[in-house]
């Protein structure tokens, strides 16, 4: 048998995956398209968010702080002005008004690909959703993640002492009415099951 | 050096020192940065528990690779607009203000903003102000918060200027083209929300005798303070 050296094996493994892509134009092509495919690579202000990114997670006085604690700050704050002022249900039905639009289109992808179609509009295709759960666990007919608001909620009582609402008002004044009246909208029906992790899950519409 | 050896020395330092009438830029500098104004004010105030800003915990984070997968979702995502990782916080700040303006109540949406999450702030920016001087109210209103650095996507400051990218101009021109159902203008933006909220923690911190500010929204917007 013929020794071969590390490097030249290493060599001429390589070699042999390009003539083998060359050999193949469609699998050449995925192979040289993978950059082209990643539109990541391409951004030229992604500096920004790292830094965004390193101060925020730089800062762990009081508690660990993360990308989504202003949003869910801000989402609370709202949410609390308006219960303050009786106006809760007005605001949930804003929102869903405004993203008229977006559901109607969003309805016919359901009508054509399916009832997952509707979960992933909702959440891990919308960035207001993955900016928002810090992670979104995807099975079938069902999404799942942590409640940005449960910590958070707690963080802001403790040291503001002015969020006086209860973290149950949260799941049943914003959270779930609003998925709810969008789900309805798109022609699909979901159960929400507040929690550390939250669980929407698709009920079956036979 | 490990955080808790560098705020102890900074502990030390600024209970040692003096304060002084003047102060050079380098010793603005590291006043401010090394302890965090907060933590400066919290010193004035109450010497036993000075808190760390920027603590130099960020390599010992076990959550990071949840934040960087959604930053390369983010960045990824091109259709409609390049998103970026401020889209959900401005397009809820939108909303909101849509729905206060619809309403009518939007100046007491901003005063509720100001009361309601600028605590700290109106407890102790004033001080902070009074001993630092006045660039210390853009300190604390950008690059001090996370309600600025998870805004806007980046933040140049000068002294008594910051000038940042508008997040709500070019949110507002994809919301129009996506939905088209959002009635405020980005002129309201300014009028109903970013100026009087600014205002209202010179307000809400006591320092309407000292400190005016001198918006100029634009693409790029700059606050001065006069």
């Amino acid at each position: 048998m013929t020794q071969v050296s590390r490097r030249t094996f290493g060599k001429q493994t390589i070699l042999f995956s390009a003539f083998a892509a060359l050999s193949f134009p469609g699998k050449a092509m995925a192979f040289l398209d993978k950059i082209e495919k990643k539109k990541f690579l391409y951004r030229d202000d992604i500096g920004y968010a790292m830094k965004s990114l390193f101060m925020t997670y730089d800062g762990t006085s009081k508690y660990l702080h993360k990308f989504n604690d202003v949003v869910g700050k801000t989402q609370l704050r709202s949410l609390q002005f308006h219960i303050n002022n009786g106006l809760e249900k007005e605001y949930v039905d804003h929102y869903i008004e405004i993203m008229e639009p977006a559901l109607q289109r969003i309805k016919q992808q359901v009508e054509t690909e399916g009832t997952e179609k509707g979960l992933s509009s909702l959440f891990e295709d919308n960035p207001s959703a993955y900016q928002l759960f810090e992670r979104i666990n995807v099975n079938p007919n069902q999404r799942s993640f942590p409640c940005p608001y449960k910590d958070l909620l707690h963080y802001c009582e403790t040291y503001l002492k002015t969020f006086p609402m209860k973290w149950e008002e949260v799941c049943s004044k914003w959270c779930t009415p609003t998925w709810t009246g969008f789900a309805q909208k798109i022609g699909i029906q979901v159960s929400v099951h507040p929690g550390e992790t939250c669980e929407v899950k698709l009920v079956s519409q036979s | 050096m490990s955080a808790q050896n560098t705020n102890q020395e900074t502990q030390g330092r600024m209970d040692s020192e003096k304060p002084r009438d003047t102060m050079n830029r380098r010793d603005f500098s590291r006043t401010l940065f090394a302890g965090g104004v907060l933590s400066a004010l919290t010193l004035i105030t109450v010497p036993d528990r000075a808190e760390a800003w920027l603590d130099g915990n960020f390599s010992n984070r076990e959550d990071l690779g949840d934040a960087l997968k959604v930053i390369e979702k983010t960045y990824g995502d091109i259709d409609p607009y390049p998103h970026k990782f401020n889209d959900a916080l401005s397009k809820l700040l939108l909303r909101d203000l849509d729905f206060a303006a619809r309403k009518g109540i939007e100046k007491e949406f901003v005063e509720d903003y100001v009361a309601r999450l600028g605590v700290l702030v109106n407890k102790h920016l004033k001080k902070g102000v009074d001993k630092f001087g006045d660039d210390v109210f853009l300190w604390a209103m950008f690059e001090r918060t996370s309600c600025g650095y998870q805004l806007y996507e980046y933040i140049d400051i000068k002294k008594g200027k910051r000038s940042v990218p508008c997040p709500f101009k070019p949110m507002l021109n994809h919301l129009a083209e996506e939905l088209g159902t959002l009635k405020i203008v980005w002129e309201d933006v300014c009028s109903k929300w970013c100026t009087p909220t600014w205002n209202g923690f010179i307000k809400g911190a006591g320092l309407t005798e000292r400190i005016n500010i001198k918006v100029e929204p634009g693409d790029i917007c700059t606050i001065k303070v006069i």
